[in-house]
């Protein structure tokens, strides 16, 4: 497993990909990159979906190749965002649950770094009370005619198709009745429309005019989106892409902090460890077969919450300096501290927030009153 | 005084004045003309309503945190007690060592605010003070790309001539001013999150009417509250400068907590939450503080 580890480095660290991850870095602002050449080249190796079956682009390996090839990519700093929609979410999701035909049409270029997806669940007045979503999908002859506004979604410009969340029917539990579509996004009747923000990355303010969908695009069973997600919830809530930033972020800390800041690097690389062991907890689960929605809350929440720790620290130990993002020419790790602080914010909020997994370990670990 | 300039910045000229040193990041919008024009609005308003006074300016520091105000005053305060025969000109405070070989400045100083627009920069932080006049063909600036994308410069003196010399700056004014801006920019922070935390619903209630908000509110309340009182009582100079730690601490905290309550949409860039966590990052790093 070391050596496998230490082959994805050496790919990692060549010196051709380090300036891809550096220029990618450095786009001009408005700009962001998408699926980028190291991409393609794990893809061409089988190691960007390594777990998934070489039919599709994978190697046949476990979640605990993919975990390593997850947080290789992220030490070394490669933008991550386009590869856990396309491939980590969008692409798992289709592995577990799709049909083959889905499996044929939409996985070997997600496994190949040629095309990525993005994910249409949040919409204007609706984030983590998925039950409330207003998104419609209304029978039309053999398919559904998809009427709804999506946002917070990223990577819409350089996605190929989403993974959408529409209700389909209406009942007592507002859980039910919620169906997951893969939808194109080019097409006519789908308009997107940037939404500037905090992060590098753009939102998209997603609208869909009843654009026509098949039975065939249904992801699971109709009405029965809710337990889809949960079958892909603790793949996506290992927190593992927390703890790698973390990692990342705290090692350009050590580096660059002033002396008389030991005792707080200490402690910040204690809690970064910790967080570590939480994620590969979650792999280990994953790995046995044994997904635990405790351990996945759990991990996700200390994950996050560290890296943002981290991000804070690093702002309030290295003064202005970790303010000057990648594109001055004084930016010092290449603006990394600049970059983490400003994802931050997202940490504790997408994938589940931290109020969200706090609720769940107080109800469903302690058994306190809901 | 503070109390007309607190109606000085009331209504339309609120929202103008947040924004007036917030430059867009790839999303068009106003120029940076039509900033540097209410920049200079604001300036002649708070001169003309007698900010430059020096009475009351740790109350007027904190109203200009509460506001967001960006610009060269809290400079030209400290500045005006090293040189206090300064007109009403704005100046920049540039920190940097002076060498007192001759009666000029040669040094590189990092984030200096505003320094495309004011008339002087006061070199501190050395054994002696010197104050050069900008737009001198021997000073260089270059606007730095940061976080709070604001008007942070790198300035680089090279042989610059001195108008006029000082002593040391001792800092404790100026650190506890920026302390006051400071609660008032987490104030204005917490209001924000309170009013969201009132309005946004999910799973059918107020997001504010859960505990976990609630009291996480409530502790940020108190937080501020105490640290009002600290600033208008700040004690001796080393208090000075822990009570700026104190409230850059706080000032990160409470907006980093904004950004958690307000959710996605706190992101957004029409949205003042990620203004007020962008801006307490750069403010909380200023002047010199205990740091770890």
């Amino acid at each position: 497993m070391t050596d496998f580890r230490e082959e994805v480095c050496a790919l990692l660290c060549e010196d051709a990909v380090r300036a891809e991850i550096a220029q990618s870095r450095r786009m001009p602002y408005g700009q962001e990159s998408g699926l980028l050449d190291v991409h393609r080249r794990l893809g061409k190796l089988g190691w960007l979906a390594i777990n998934w079956p070489e039919r599709y682009g994978g190697s046949g390996a476990t979640i605990v190749e993919k975990a390593i090839v997850t947080e290789e990519m992220i030490r070394h700093g490669v933008p991550e965002n386009v590869h856990s929609l396309g491939v980590d979410i969008v692409g798992n999701a289709i592995n577990l649950m799709g049909t083959d035909e889905q499996k044929e049409r939409y996985l070997p270029g997600l496994a190949r770094g040629e095309t990525t997806a993005n994910v249409l669940f949040s919409e204007p007045d609706v984030g983590s009370d998925l039950g409330s979503l207003g998104a419609r999908a209304e029978p039309d002859g053999d398919g559904y005619r998809l009427t709804g506004r999506k946002i917070y979604n990223m990577k819409a410009q350089h996605s190929d198709f989403a993974l959408c969340a529409a209700r389909t029917s209406t009942g007592p539990v507002n859980y039910a009745g919620i169906t997951l579509f893969l939808v194109p996004l080019h097409s006519l009747g789908t308009v997107i429309e940037p939404v500037w923000n905090l992060s590098e990355e753009r939102f998209d303010l997603i609208t869909l005019d009843g654009i026509r969908i098949g039975r065939e695009d249904v992801l699971g069973e109709v009405d029965d989106g809710w337990q889809v997600l949960n079958r892909v919830l603790p793949f996506e809530r290992t927190g593992l892409d927390h703890s790698a930033k973390a990692e990342r972020t705290l090692a350009a800390l050590r580096e660059h902090a002033p002396p008389g800041c030991e005792e707080r690097l200490d402690r910040l690389e204690t809690r970064v460890r910790a967080a570590r062991l939480l994620a590969w907890r979650c792999i280990a689960n994953l790995h046995e077969g044994k997904p635990d929605e405790i351990h996945s809350a759990t991990a996700k929440w200390y994950t996050s919450e560290t890296a943002k720790e981290v991000s804070v620290a690093a702002v309030e130990l290295l003064g202005p300096r970790a303010l000057l993002d990648a594109r001055d020419p004084d930016a010092i790790a290449d603006g990394v501290f600049d970059a983490v602080f400003r994802e931050a914010p997202g940490l504790t909020l997408a994938q589940g927030s931290s109020e969200i997994m706090l609720y769940f370990v107080a109800t469903s670990k302690l058994g306190l009153p809901s | 005084m503070t109390t007309t300039i607190a109606e000085f910045f009331e209504g339309d000229l609120a929202p103008l004045v947040r924004r007036m040193a917030d430059r867009p990041r790839g999303e068009g919008g106003d120029t940076d003309d039509d900033r540097r024009e209410t920049r200079a609005m604001v300036w002649e308003g708070l001169v003309g309503l007698g900010a430059l006074d020096g009475s009351d300016a740790v109350g007027l520091a904190e109203l200009l945190g509460s506001v967001l105000y960006q610009g060269p005053l809290l400079d030209t305060l400290t500045a005006r007690e090293l040189f206090p025969d300064l007109g009403p000109a704005p100046v920049a405070l540039a920190e940097g060592s002076c060498s007192d070989q001759d009666d000029t400045v040669t040094a590189r100083c990092d984030f200096v605010g505003f320094a495309a627009e004011v008339e002087h920069f006061a070199v501190v932080g050395g054994a002696r003070s010197a104050l050069v006049r900008a737009g001198h063909p021997s000073i260089t600036t270059r606007r730095h790309e940061e976080t709070g994308r604001g008007e942070l410069y790198r300035v680089d003196f090279d042989g610059t001539p001195v108008t006029a010399w000082a002593g040391p700056l001792d800092w404790a004014g100026a650190q506890v001013r920026q302390a006051a801006y400071l609660v008032g920019l987490a104030q204005a922070a917490l209001d924000h999150a309170v009013d969201h935390a009132k309005t946004r619903r999910q799973f059918g209630r107020a997001i504010g009417a859960n505990q976990a908000l609630s009291f996480r509110l409530a502790e940020m309340s108190m937080r501020v509250d105490a640290a009002r009182l600290l600033v208008h009582d700040p004690g001796t100079a080393a208090h000075a400068a822990a009570t700026l730690a104190e409230t850059a601490d706080l000032a990160r905290t409470v907006t980093t907590r904004t950004m958690q309550i307000h959710g996605a949409a706190g992101m957004r860039s029409d949205d003042d939450a990620q203004l007020y966590y962008r801006r307490a990052a750069a403010e909380s790093v200023r002047l010199p503080q205990p740091r770890g």
